[in-house]
């Protein structure tokens, strides 16, 4: 139950909206956190909380794709494809971390670490190829880079490479690894 | 290469500037706040912003100033400020630097436009891939309430105005400044019927604001410098003050760039973004993000302000150029693009829905060597079809690629489709399937 | 009905100019010029959504085509629909409309009465240049009785806006994004809701279909009859489609009847209790102490020898009659009058007294009218609604509906005091529309009126007109509220002076007040008090004489209306006329050409004690079934086994039936002609739909021939000529064309009200109900009507079984947890009286402190019943019991 673990949370997110439903999307987040993905039985819990049907729920939950409504491995790799970053070479990603991980868009690893999919565009366009790891985003991606993200991934879970405060291209006197 | 004086961009650019609250106020920062909180009247800011001529950074290019005029007067009730920082039109990436480097900035622009139009809450709508800037976000607003710019009575003027930090969830339809609304108030981001318009029936049919964090962004720097000032800059009368355009694709620099409207695309390509990576020529380029028509190096000494690009029969739009060089499959570009908007059409409308399904269907037929002539007249056909009958402008976006592509490099598609004839590769297919 | 004159605008469509009422929409201004725009979203009940394009027009001076189903009329506007830039986008339209279509047709339900099929006919070509793969969704199943095919979706969401706009329900779920939305319930599982059946009725294309006649039609092979339904006492209209003599679907189109297309699932879904096997389809007379099948002669000469014998031997008196107020107009006064001049005697009663006549009583004597000054259009305008023990959801689905529509669309405000707590759950719950509500135990809820009056008068908010014309009765309601503390009825209650004051005022800033009230109150001691005190409280506010207002008591049958007007009660002549009415027994007697009986008549309650005391020796009985409704306290059995002769006409063999000496199998709503009196008073036809089942006959049509037989003909060509009769009774009785002005205050009677008759009971009408002692083990049980039943006729309906088939006890998560029963688990309920075992289903609406059981499946549970009768009213009460809860282990 998200409201006995989550009490305060909760009640600071409905106190940013006058109207109950606007903290759906806020909640459902809550619950994706709490168990990596939107469960039906969060789904009901958060009705209850915001005085909605669970059907008003689904119908919401649905319509966003970073909402999972099916349990997706540790590390979510999710590769842009839209133009820009195709232009960089973003289907070699793909390709990369298909041969690297066995796995195709849609997949989960066996040990259940990684799950790759295809996403559009992520504003990161001046520096494709990229994709976003759960929270964090990693560009301008080579072959050496996919590799140490995914060691580092398996070990420590996080990767230093994933990037800080956005700028591009960077100030001239301040260089360091996008 | 010349250079410009940053507006937006100048205190992210300073050696170690990392956008905390301090650093941004020994900038200069939150003086346009004090000088205007309670000082000047809103309805005088609403002036200021009209005569520098700002317009909205987030695609439409409305004139800031006017949108806020449209609010009633009268209303009694809760008013709203919705930051659009859903930044989603591909192609485009910097609002995601204008948040995550100088976020106070930001605040500070919405603050003023706040009291502008007398909200006393305001919300950002950040995309929902932007966990850290949402997470710079709230602790840039942490700072600037502990420090008394933001809540009750703000610098103890009275005035009083929260800000708080929404995130979307993967939508790309989220952008448009009505579905952003229903998204915010909990429902599936689908766009609005207009009229009525947010500025009387916004967020929870409340009278609303829609404003980009660019536009935004520029606030400050027009209530400290002037209208005079502004409108100044760049190619006045009708495009004012600077842009930051995001350059994508095979250029040497891509990257985000703020120089004033009114330089050409040649020099933005080839100064500011360093030319082309490679020896290869320019082949095409996209001047505003995926919803502009593409232009071609003919096009290379367009002005990159609202009304020349416009006339070149494209769209500044977000202000999202992306370059592509020599050897592009041009319809591989455009199936690109139309399978992005086929998985971002919200469903709403009949032509956009359908129309995309169909649309993405053929082109990969094309793309896959299964295309055939006649396949060409339908895609103008449809695309002409959509355009122009829905109700939002996706409609219209989304039939962009291929109307543009199809114009400029028709034989593309042809020499596609005639070596899918030649190698025979066409299952027989009725031409016309009966109902 | 609303006073406000809209202003008009004047417009020209396809150069033809129109006026119409500003904010009217393009393409309603266009029907009214005969010009029909092709549209799948819009739906004339529905906020404009725009989504399906269809629609598009040129609208001169805009430079794109306009949606005209979402475009409002401007004065000067010019609306061209037939150019050819307009043809070309709704062929357009419709080709992407079609893209994802699977032509299906010849297997669809809807083949034939299908939009898309008509707007195809009409605007394409025979050929389709889709040649792509179309959208497939993976069929789920998604409920008993409604049918899913996604692959035939066109997403114009009427269904959803429908579940959500007009319900309040909110279902359905459109779920995913772009062409893969689906609609859906809740992930994968099956369908809970209302089941209205709106979803079916408004789905332009064959996506949502009803399973009761799936693949059992096609619709040009369907006879169809206009008739109402017999389930509630708002009258709905429905369209019933036969084939042959089988019923096959239920609907009923917008614009049509009182509740203008919408329906509950027992009027969309109920249906086949007509048909029910069980159906009785031949006369049966007891021998030798069994029911044997008999020819009608037999059975009806049976009959009248009997009751010849019987009175000539004990004198009329010793007769008494029962009706069921699902009787129809004609027959509820050909009864009486068989009562009354065949037999000759007044000892009449029928099932408008289990709680309607508490309402009509309390309108006679303040106000002089036995039925509602308002209508349901009322509701629809009023500015401020209170609803007192309604229960409406469930009790009276449409009633309900208005009020949902003058919330939602019309931001009326409302006051709710019911036995309920707001909570979202699959059935709609008034109380979440309320701006005040007030939970309530049925024995508070006269107290929570009693507090909104003192707060009235408390708080200077009594019309001064009054207060300047009658100051005696509003100083004796200042007085008599001044005996009750602010303190005990906050004990009471549980609520604040502070909510009844804000109440108060929120009613007199309003200017048009209705009030509902409903079996909460006037099926539980006091009704009739609480009544006519919330009529004071209309009198005090000074709105009982103002237009749009008025209180409307809500009938619980779909006839209880008329079976007051037929005069089918002991205390009421047709007209309704008091007994005593000299002028009106003269009117009738000419009439009859025959004197009216004049000893008193007597009540149900009273003729069953006269029965058990031996003084009552006969009974008819038409369509009730006293032994299978009354719980043992009443003593039925005991009462009608001692009875001579027992006639029983039944549609199904019931517990009293199966006690009769003869059982004459009588015909449904569906296999008769006639009229039905709704709650607002209302009179509407019933007509035939299918042939009688076996050999039944109308219930008039046997007494008629019984009466023959008895030597005092009563004879009838046909429910016309019954109804021409009763329009010499009651002039205008059952004009059946538009809404009839509903009467007005009787300004004498009001006036004798204020000056004298309010202050004979003002004492006790004004002092604290006493709550029954409650002790700590110790729950209020309701026995409630439920929506997807209606008495004990629709558990004969297949299709509403498969919603609700037995009883279960409906409790509080609270109470609940002090059992430590969880949901679905069997809990016993005992009280002295006895004890029953049923599964328990917790439900946050249920009041702590009260648990519910429907009375649709009472059976054994109606033992716990506590069983009182109104000294003065003779009304009983029987639908509340104390009980203790038990976990079964
Ligand atoms: C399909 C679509 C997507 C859009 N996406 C964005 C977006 O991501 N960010 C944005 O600022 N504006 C976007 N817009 C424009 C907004 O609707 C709106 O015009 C803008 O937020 C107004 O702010 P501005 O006046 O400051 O530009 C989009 C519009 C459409 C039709
Ligand atoms: S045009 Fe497309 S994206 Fe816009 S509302 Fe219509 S369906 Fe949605
Ligand atoms: S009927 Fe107008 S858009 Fe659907």
């Amino acid at each position: 139950m998200l409201k006995e673990k989550y009490q305060a949370e909760i009640d600071e997110i409905l106190s940013r909206y006058p109207v109950k439903r606007s903290a759906l999307l806020p909640l459902l987040y809550l619950a994706q956190r709490e168990e990596g993905y939107v469960t039906e039985a969060a789904m009901q819990e958060i009705a209850g909380i915001l005085k909605l049907t669970p059907p008003q729920v689904y119908e919401t939950a649905t319509f966003y794709t970073m909402l999972n409504l099916k349990p997706v491995g540790r590390f979510h790799l999710q590769v842009c494809k839209s133009l820009m970053c195709a232009l960089v070479g973003s289907d070699t990603v793909i390709g990369w971390i298909g041969t690297k991980l066995g796995i195709k868009p849609g997949e989960t690893t066996q040990d259940k670490l990684f799950t790759l999919s295809i996403v559009e565009c992520l504003a990161a366009c001046g520096t494709g190829p990229m994709m976003q790891v759960n929270d964090d985003y990693y560009e301008r991606l080579t072959e050496e880079k996919l590799d140490r993200i995914l060691a580092d991934l398996r070990q420590t879970g996080t990767c230093s490479l994933k990037t800080g405060p956005f700028m591009w291209p960077e100030p001239a006197a301040a260089k360091s690894g996008a | 290469m010349k250079t410009y004086e940053p507006i937006l961009l100048k205190n992210m650019i300073q050696p170690g500037y990392a956008g905390s609250l301090p650093e941004y106020e020994r900038a200069g920062g939150y003086q346009a706040l004090r000088k205007v909180l309670g000082k000047v009247t809103p309805a005088e800011v609403t002036a200021v912003v009209m005569k520098s001529g700002l317009r909205g950074r987030g695609g439409a290019g409305f004139p800031t100033g006017v949108k806020w005029g449209f609010l009633p007067k009268d209303y009694q009730g809760p008013r709203y400020l919705c930051c659009n920082a859903d930044e989603s039109e591909p192609g485009t990436f910097k609002d995601r630097q204008l948040i995550e480097r100088d976020p106070h900035q930001l605040l500070e622009g919405m603050l003023l436009a706040c009291y502008a139009i007398g909200a006393a809450s305001s919300y950002i709508y950040i995309r929902g891939e932007f966990v850290l800037g949402a997470k710079i976000l709230e602790a840039a607003i942490k700072e600037a309430r502990a420090a008394g710019y933001v809540g009750k009575n703000i610098l103890g003027t009275g005035v009083s105005i929260d800000i708080w930090v929404h995130r979307g969830a993967g939508a790309y339809i989220c952008g448009e400044e009505t579905a952003l609304l229903e998204s915010l108030e909990g429902k599936r981001g689908l766009p609005r019927v207009k009229p009525p318009f947010p500025a009387t029936h916004g967020l929870y049919n409340k009278p609303t604001v829609v404003n980009n964090v660019e536009t935004l962004a520029n606030l400050p720097h027009i209530m400290n410098r002037g209208a005079e000032w502004f409108a100044s800059i760049g190619s006045p009368p009708k495009s004012t003050g600077t842009r930051v355009f995001c350059v994508s694709g095979h250029v040497a620099r891509p990257g985000n760039y703020e120089v004033p409207m009114g330089i050409t695309f040649r020099e933005l390509i080839y100064e500011q973004a360093g030319g082309m990576r490679s020896d290869k020529k320019l082949k095409a380029f996209i001047p505003g993000g995926a919803s502009a028509p593409f232009l071609t190096p003919d096009h290379l000494d367009v002005k990159l302000d609202f009304e020349s690009v416009a006339l070149a029969g494209s769209m500044l739009g977000s202000g999202g150029v992306t370059v592509m060089e020599e050897g592009t499959d041009m319809v591989w570009a455009a199936l690109r693009l139309m399978e992005f908007f086929y998985h971002e059409s919200c469903g709403k409308c009949s032509p956009c829905r359908e129309g995309s399904s169909w649309l993405v269907q053929i082109m990969r037929r094309i793309v896959n060597k299964r295309g055939r002539m006649e396949d060409l007249e339908t895609l103008t056909d449809l695309c002409k079809n959509i355009a122009g009958r829905t109700v939002c402008a996706f409609g219209d976006a989304e039939v962009s690629p291929i109307l543009s592509t199809l114009k400029h490099w028709r034989h593309e598609y042809v020499t596609m489709i005639h070596a899918a004839e030649a190698a025979n590769l066409i299952r027989p297919e009725p031409a016309g399937a009966k109902h | 009905m609303p006073d406000q004159k809209p202003e008009t605008v004047r417009l020209t469509i396809d150069g033809t100019t129109v006026a119409v009422p500003k904010g009217t929409l393009v393409i309603e201004a266009a029907r009214r010029v005969g010009v029909m725009i092709p549209h799948f979203c819009y739906h004339p009940k529905l906020k404009p959504d725009a989504n399906c394009r269809m629609c598009l027009v040129e609208v001169e001076k805009m430079p794109k085509l306009q949606t005209a189903c979402s475009t409002p009329v401007a004065e000067g506007m010019a609306v061209r629909t037939a150019t050819t830039t307009v043809d070309d986008a709704h062929k357009s339209v419709l080709e992407f409309i079609l893209a994802n279509h699977p032509l299906d047709c010849p297997v669809c339900d809807q083949g034939g009465k299908c939009d898309l099929q008509d707007f195809s006919h009409q605007y394409t070509p025979t050929t389709s240049r889709f040649t792509e793969t179309k959208r497939i969704f993976q069929k789920e199943y998604f409920s008993p009785l409604i049918e899913t095919q996604m692959n035939r979706c066109v997403q114009c969401l009427r269904c959803v806006r429908y579940c959500d706009e007009i319900m309040d329900v909110k279902a359905l779920a459109p779920v995913g994004r772009g062409t893969m939305t689906e609609i859906k319930h809740f992930g994968p599982h099956e369908l809970d809701c209302e089941f209205c059946g709106g979803c079916i009725q408004i789905c332009p294309v064959g996506a949502i279909t009803s399973r009761l006649s799936m693949y059992e039609y096609r619709p040009w092979m369907l006879k169809r009859a206009d008739t109402i339904c017999t389930f509630c006492g708002d009258g709905c209209r429905i369209t019933v489609q036969t084939k042959g003599n089988e019923l096959i679907e239920v609907n009923s189109s917008h614009g049509a009847g009182r509740n203008n297309g919408d329906l509950c699932a027992r009027g969309f879904f109920g249906f086949h209790a007509s048909t029910h096997a069980d159906r009785l389809t031949h006369p049966l007379i007891r021998r030798d102490g069994v029911l044997v099948q008999a020819t009608w002669e037999d059975a009806l000469e049976y009959v009248a020898e009997q009751a010849l014998r019987v009175k000539l031997a004990n004198g009329p008196d010793a007769f008494g009659g029962l009706i069921s107020s699902r009787c129809t107009n004609e027959d509820l006064y050909v009864f009486q009058k068989f009562m009354r001049q065949v037999i000759g005697t007044n000892r009449i009663d029928s099932s408008a007294r289990y709680g309607h006549l508490s309402g009509v009583g309390a309108l006679q004597r303040v106000q002089g009218t036995h039925r509602w000054t308002i209508a349901f259009e009322d509701i629809v305008a009023a500015n401020a609604l209170l609803l007192v023990g309604t229960n409406i959801t469930e009790t009276s689905p449409i009633t309900g509906l208005k009020v949902k529509e003058a919330v939602k669309k019309r931001q009326a405000s409302l006051v709710t005091i019911e036995s309920l707590e707001p909570a979202v759950d699959t059935l709609s719950n008034i109380a979440n529309l309320a701006t005040q509500h007030f939970s309530a135990h049925p024995a508070q809820i006269g107290n929570n009126v009693l507090g909104l009056i003192k707060a009235v008068i408390d708080g200077n908010l009594v019309d001064a007109g009054l207060a300047e014309q009658s100051p005696a009765f509003v100083q004796r309601l200042s007085a008599a509220t001044q005996q009750i503390s602010w303190d005990t009825l906050e004990t009471a209650t549980g609520h604040t002076r502070a909510q009844w004051a804000e109440t108060a005022k929120l009613l007199a800033a309003a200017k048009r007040v209705v009030i509902l009230v409903g079996n909460g109150v006037l099926r539980h001691p006091g009704g009739e008090g609480t009544t006519t005190n919330l009529l004071d409280l209309l009198i005090l506010l000074g709105k009982l004489n103002q237009p749009g207002c008025g209180l409307g008591p809500l009938a619980e049958e779909n006839n209880d209306q008329g079976a007051v007007e037929m005069g089918a009660v002991p205390e009421f002549l047709p007209g309704p006329a008091p007994l005593n009415d000299q002028a009106a027994r003269d009117r009738l007697a000419s009439l009859w050409r025959e004197e009216l009986p004049r000893t008193p008549g007597i009540s149900l309650t009273e003729m069953l004690a006269a029965a058990n005391s031996g003084s009552l020796k006969a009974m008819f009985v038409v369509g009730e079934n006293p032994i299978g409704t009354l719980p043992t306290g009443a003593k039925a059995k005991e009462a009608l086994g001692k009875l001579e002769l027992l006639v029983c006409q039944e549609l199904f063999l019931t517990e009293t039936a199966a006690m009769a000496h003869v059982v004459l199998p009588a015909c449904s709503y569906m296999e008769k002609d006639g009229t039905f009196t709704n709650s607002e008073g209302h009179v509407q036809a019933v007509r035939q739909t299918i042939n009688p089942i076996g050999d039944s006959r109308p219930d008039w049509e046997m007494l008629s021939a019984i009466s023959v037989l008895m030597g005092s003909p009563l004879e009838y060509g046909d429910a016309r000529e019954i109804l021409k009769e009763i329009r010499s009774v009651i002039p205008g009785y059952g004009l059946l064309g538009p809404t009839p002005t509903s009467p007005k205050v009787d300004q004498p009677i009001l006036s004798r009200y204020l000056a004298e008759d309010a202050s004979t009971d003002m004492a006790s009408r004004y002092a604290l109900r006493q709550a029954p002692k409650s002790s700590e083990t110790s729950l209020t049980l309701l026995f409630t009507q439920t929506l997807f039943h209606s008495g004990k006729l629709s558990t004969h309906s297949k299709g509403l079984l498969q919603l609700q088939q037995e009883g279960f006890l409906s409790l509080n998560p609270v109470d609940a947890a002090k059992v430590g029963v969880a949901d679905g688990e069997k809990v016993t309920v005992s009280n002295a009286r006895g004890s029953i075992t049923t599964i328990a289903k917790i439900r946050e609406r249920v009041p702590a402190g009260l648990v519910w059981f429907p009375e649709h499946f009472d059976g054994e549970a109606k033992q716990l019943a506590e069983w009182t009768i109104d000294p003065r009213t003779q009304i009983p009460y029987f639908k509340l019991a104390h009980v203790s809860l038990a976990k079964v282990s």
